[in-house]
């Protein structure tokens, strides 16, 4: 462990929630066809984080509702993201204790097969009802969003870091 | 009871894990399906969509901002050497159309020479496209018209080439597009070389013929137009060209792939065609409705 442990606020709830709808408000934003494969599932990752790091508050039934949400806000079939997302939750929730002790690198590789499980879970979804095989492009997001773990944590992290003067 | 075994309250955690997903799977997959194949949930969808569109004017506020910014910095050789490109496009345009009025004139003359209904000229209306749909298995794009500016759903869309798609859905302000490569979306077209009726369809990649006989007289390189059989898209859309037919003993039927001729992916701007086709009614649905009185049957 190279990260010293912290102390940290308690997380509210609604800071949860809040995260969730920031990530989802992101997903709406308009992007062309090329550039949406590079874009990765900010709603996934926001689930895995507090999956991780805040296992009594969240786990598998609010990464099912954050699926439900996700599908809404991206015109995708209801209950694709969700599936998706209920079955990374279960594979966090399952070794739980285990990664949130890793340090942020081995973190970030966790978050890539996970991000790429929910993709394949999407993907033989949607094959599964007919739809054709969309290329291997569906499959560049993960990294972008392995890559970008750290930040994201690190952001999540501010508020909590946050104590008032005096 | 063994104190061993069951772990104290202060470790509960609810339902176990695995118990916890198989529920959410059950629930998943069950939306999934009856979203999918039975088409159930898609009054929910829409309503929903209805609710998001708020949060997606909000979001796509400052980007549409950005857009016009830019589009007001742009430099003044560009512009020229547009507007020069523009105006010969214009020329070579208007040639064409001197033409093209003559022979409407003599195609509508022959018509009420042979007493054919006339053909209706289209009207049509801009519009720009906003986004692509976020769903990467449909091809779907989202423009700037609405039910506001008399758009209504089913009404054929089309770029500077040919014939890109359809509305499917559309709200006040902004519309859905479906592109003619979506899976087993389907345009009712004919070959233009000889007139042969057939039906394309999207394959989720591309567009393909079906049902084309082995013997059917089809090459690669044909044009394919609209047949206007259809009611819903008007006849002589430019639709798309014959890449390569392949024929088997085996099979009845021959492999037909198709390109597109409108720039369905990369367009910056569409054109909504906003005529209403109005087709005589069908003579089977007429029997159909008046089956009871057999003495009318006379009647030629």
């Amino acid at each position: 462990m190279d990260r010293p442990k912290e102390l940290l606020k308690p997380v509210k709830f609604r800071y949860v929630v809040l995260s969730i709808v920031i990530a989802l408000l992101l997903e709406l934003l308009p992007f062309n066809r090329g550039t949406v494969r590079w874009i990765p599932d900010l709603a996934a990752m926001v689930v895995l984080y507090w999956t991780i790091n805040r296992p009594t508050r969240f786990g598998i039934f609010a990464g099912f509702f954050t699926g439900l949400l996700t599908d809404i806000a991206s015109a995708s079939l209801l209950g694709q993201h969700a599936l998706a997302y209920s079955v990374s939750a279960y594979a966090v929730e399952s070794r739980q204790r285990q990664v949130v002790m890793y340090n942020l690198g081995q973190q970030s590789l966790i978050v890539f097969g996970l991000l790429m499980a929910n993709q394949i879970v999407m993907l033989l979804a949607r094959m599964a009802l007919g739809a054709p095989f969309i290329g291997w492009g569906f499959f560049f997001s993960p990294f972008v969003g392995a890559l970008l773990w750290p930040l994201l944590t690190n952001l999540l992290l501010v508020p909590q870091r946050y104590h008032q003067a005096g | 009871m063994d104190i061993a075994s069951s772990p104290p309250p202060f470790f509960r955690r609810g339902l176990r894990p695995l118990t916890k997903l198989m529920i959410c799977a059950v629930l998943s997959l069950s939306c999934l399906i009856a979203d999918g194949r039975f088409g159930l949930l898609v009054p929910l969808r829409d309503t929903l969509s209805l609710l998001l569109y708020p949060l997606q004017w909000v979001v796509n506020t400052p980007s549409g901002l950005i857009r016009q910014g830019s589009e007001f910095m742009v430099k003044q050789s560009e512009l020229q050497a547009e507007n020069r490109a523009l105006r010969e496009h214009a020329l070579i345009l208007s040639a064409r159309l001197q033409r093209h009025e003559e022979l409407a004139q003599e195609n509508r003359q022959l018509r009420s020479l042979h007493q054919l209904a006339q053909a209706r000229e289209g009207e049509a209306r801009l519009a720009e496209v906003l986004y692509t749909g976020r769903d990467p298995f449909s091809h779907k794009i989202v423009i700037d018209k609405g039910s506001q500016d008399s758009i209504e759903s089913g009404f054929p869309v089309v770029d500077d080439r040919g014939l890109i798609g359809q509305i499917t859905r559309v709200s006040p302000l902004t519309s859905e597009v479906t592109l003619i490569i979506e899976k087993n979306h389907s345009v009712p077209v004919m070959v233009q070389r000889n007139g042969l009726r057939t039906v394309l369809f999207g394959t989720g990649n591309g567009i393909e013929l079906r049902f084309v006989s082995g013997s059917a007289d089809i090459r690669a390189g044909d044009l394919l137009v609209t047949s206007g059989i259809d009611g819903v898209y008007p006849a002589g859309l430019d639709v798309a060209r014959v890449s390569s037919v392949e024929r088997h003993a085996g099979n009845p039927f021959s492999i037909v792939r198709c390109t597109p001729i409108g720039a369905v992916d990369s367009r910056r701007f569409a054109l909504v065609l906003t005529e209403k086709i109005e087709l005589p009614p069908r003579p089977e649905e007429a029997a159909q409705t008046t089956p009871a009185p057999p003495a009318k049957k006379g009647k030629p």
